[in-house]
């Protein structure tokens, strides 16, 4: 149950915000991305089996704006398919059956706050 | 990566500019309708001095209008560049985009309407249709910023921070309209006159204003941050930290100001408020400047709150401490070759292997810089000795120079003229090379112009550029990107040149305290030892010695 103070506090935000409707239609918004948590550390990757990775970032991402490669060895890059989660911020990347190795994926991903992150999760396919 | 730095270099230094050019509309209109108001006992505000109130603010509005299409513009250009396509429907989708554009449109209807306004300043219609569109322009905000993207108290945040930008905004603002008041005052009796009452006037507006930043401040710093070690060990956090300094001083020169109020207005005795108040003003309007730019450059930074918890993302307390811990500069630098070959493994994105010649490389850059500044900076404070067994210290920005020549060899090893990549390709691709580059120009420009200021053979106006570019070096630290290093790393880095950055825009402030207190010729000939612009220049070269102590102990992370 919410409390009294917090649901004054909202109400008024959103009656002031609502004069914003005017100028600015609210949709999904997102914010600066950053990964706090990944599968990858829970479920390490293993050989010869497509993977679904699953990021989990502070704030929404948006698909059509952001771009995710898996990389790799000598650093060849390769498009990943994307697609959202049912969680807030939660991001699916469709890895390919992968040989052993080392790997990285690299995230392009654009926020609501108009930032741009890029980054780098590195991780190991064992036999 | 590369691409990101100079993204988030871009988005910071016009994220800056753009609130400093809100606030003098924000804070414009809230001059007219407060300050201005006509009162039965004290002298009106005649039109040229709201022509002169109205030419700010038309100036804000066109130079926001101008800014905020850039920054679309150079958003979308990026997008391009790093996705290697722009889907323009998605673009424009996008809140950001839409919030952007409102905040542009409103801007140009400002713009024209200040037009109108200033062949008409006491039209009483225009004015309320100006506050009208400021209203939209101010709640479009909401969607600009970082409370937009949570998952939880969406709204509140939103609220709190378009309340606390407001406060900024009226703060700042005000402190323009005051440094235009008093140099219109150069040709106007009625702004002389005005003076005294403006300054008491907006004493009580600045009051208001600090109350509602800290009240809006407070909650939003405590969800951001939520933690110490968020606080300590976050970009985030140690923004923050950099901002509420800057706030305490700004705050000082406020209080300042406050008491040469009082005393006018209770005695009548003019003297400070007219002698130092003016100069106080322009001091604290550098530090407010210093301020909104921190306050851009949060808004690039993940909120503590989400990361602290994680210790691949955060520092620990230990090790930020350790960034400022004296010890032995590094006086030998690796080989140029070693370092070429380790950076084949730094840059790799799969195999990464960390490069010793590169860490030391920077240790090794940053240390003998820190040399150069501390040196400088004794020889400095050699030259406030009134003796003229002295006088050959006031040559002491000539290390500036000597400066400029090390770091344009020594700062982007990969880079021409000792590495492989041009110098149009690097210094436009890589916002970090960027910066240096400026960094290096600056520091150039800065020793010439200071040695003439010193030794007296500058015109009266050139002696100011010292200050002006010491605050755009403080600046660029402030926002100063290391975006292919890991959060962590970045971290680390940052919280030596944000400390760098704070005492840059000190500096900065100080001296030009300094060149107004003490009107002879700047070069502190016949002044008391102990006066307050001496004790402001001190201060202003304490400042650069403290960055010079900063750097000569600086230690890369290996990453």
């Amino acid at each position: 149950m919410k409390r009294p103070l917090h649901m004054v506090l909202h109400s008024t935000a959103v009656a002031v915000l609502t004069t914003g409707l005017m100028v600015v239609p609210v949709q999904s918004a997102f914010g600066h991305a950053v990964v706090t948590e990944s599968s990858l550390s829970k479920e390490p990757v293993k050989a010869s089996h497509a993977t679904k990775v699953v990021l989990f970032f502070n704030s929404n991402v948006e698909l059509s704006l952001s771009k995710v490669f898996w990389v790799s060895e000598g650093d060849v890059y390769h498009p990943a398919d994307i697609a959202r989660g049912k969680k807030p911020g939660e991001l699916h990347i469709k890895l390919p059956p992968l040989e052993s190795g080392d790997y990285a994926i690299k995230y392009k991903v654009f926020a609501a706050d108009g930032h741009l992150t890029e980054s780098t999760i590195r991780f190991h396919v064992a036999p | 990566m590369y691409m990101q730095g100079l993204a988030n270099f871009i988005d910071d230094f016009l994220g800056g500019l753009i609130l400093i050019c809100y606030a003098l509309v924000v804070g414009s209109v809230l001059w007219r309708a407060v300050i201005l108001r006509r009162r039965a006992d004290h002298p009106v505000a005649d039109q040229a001095i709201l022509r002169s109130t109205i030419g700010i603010l038309r100036s804000g509005s066109i130079a926001l209008a101008a800014l905020q299409g850039t920054k679309l513009v150079i958003k979308g250009m990026v997008l391009w560049g790093v996705l290697g396509e722009l889907p323009m429907a998605d673009y424009i989708g996008t809140v950001q985009f839409q919030a952007g554009l409102a905040r542009f449109v409103l801007a140009l209807g400002i713009a024209w309407l200040s037009g109108r306004l200033l062949l008409e300043p006491e039209n009483r219609s225009l004015w309320i249709w100006l506050g009208a569109l400021c209203l939209p322009m101010v709640v479009a905000g909401a969607w600009l910023v970082h409370a937009v993207g949570r998952f939880e108290h969406r709204e509140p945040l939103m609220l709190l921070t378009i309340l606390h930008q407001f406060a900024a905004a009226v703060w700042f603002g005000g402190v323009a309209q005051l440094v235009a008041l008093w140099r219109l005052g150069n040709t106007e009796e009625s702004a002389r006159k005005f003076w005294p009452f403006a300054v008491v006037r907006f004493g009580i507006l600045g009051i208001g204003s600090v109350a509602l930043l800290l009240l809006t401040g407070l909650p939003l710093a405590i969800t951001y941050v939520d933690s110490w070690s968020g606080l300590f060990g976050t970009g985030y956090g140690s923004l923050l930290i950099t901002k509420v300094l800057l706030l305490v001083i700004a705050l000082g020169f406020a209080f300042m100001n406050h008491l040469a109020g009082r005393r006018w207005r209770i005695s009548g005795e003019s003297g400070d408020i007219k002698r130092k108040v003016p100069y106080f003003i322009e001091a604290e309007a550098f530090i407010l400047v210093g301020i909104l730019f921190v306050a851009a450059t949060l808004s690039s930074q993940p909120p503590s709150e989400d990361i602290a918890g994680n210790p691949e993302l955060t520092a620990t307390i230990p090790e930020v401490v350790e960034m400022f811990t004296p010890r032995i500069p590094r006086i030998t630098s690796p080989s140029h070759e070693d370092l070429i070959a380790g950076e084949a493994g730094r840059v790799a994105v799969v195999k990464k292997i960390p490069s010793v010649a590169a860490k030391e490389w920077s240790d090794y850059n940053h240390n003998i810089s820190g040399m150069f500044l501390t040196v400088m900076g004794i020889i400095a404070m050699l030259s406030y000795v009134q003796s003229p067994g002295f006088r050959w210290a006031n040559y002491w920005p000539l290390g500036f120079v000597g400066l400029s020549i090390f770091l344009f060899f020594r700062s982007d090893a990969e880079t021409w003229p000792l590495g492989p990549i041009g110098f149009w390709e690097s210094t436009f691709k890589n916002g970090e090379v960027f910066q240096h580059r400026i960094a290096t120009t600056l520091a150039m420009v800065l020793g010439i112009l200071e040695v003439r200021a010193r030794t007296g053979i500058s015109s009266q106006r050139m002696k100011y550029m010292f200050p002006i570019l010491c605050a755009f070096g403080g600046i660029l630290l402030l926002t100063h990107a290391h975006a292919e290093f890991e959060l962590k790393t970045e971290y680390l880095i940052q919280s030596t040149h944000v400390t760098m950055g704070l005492l840059a825009v000190m500096m900065a402030a100080g001296r030009w305290l300094e060149l107004r207190l003490e009107p002879v010729d700047g070069t502190l000939q016949n002044t008391a030892f102990l006066s307050t612009g001496r004790i402001a220049g001190l201060l202003a070269i304490l400042s650069m010695f403290l960055i010079g102590n900063i750097m000569m102990y600086y230690l890369e992370p290996l990453v």
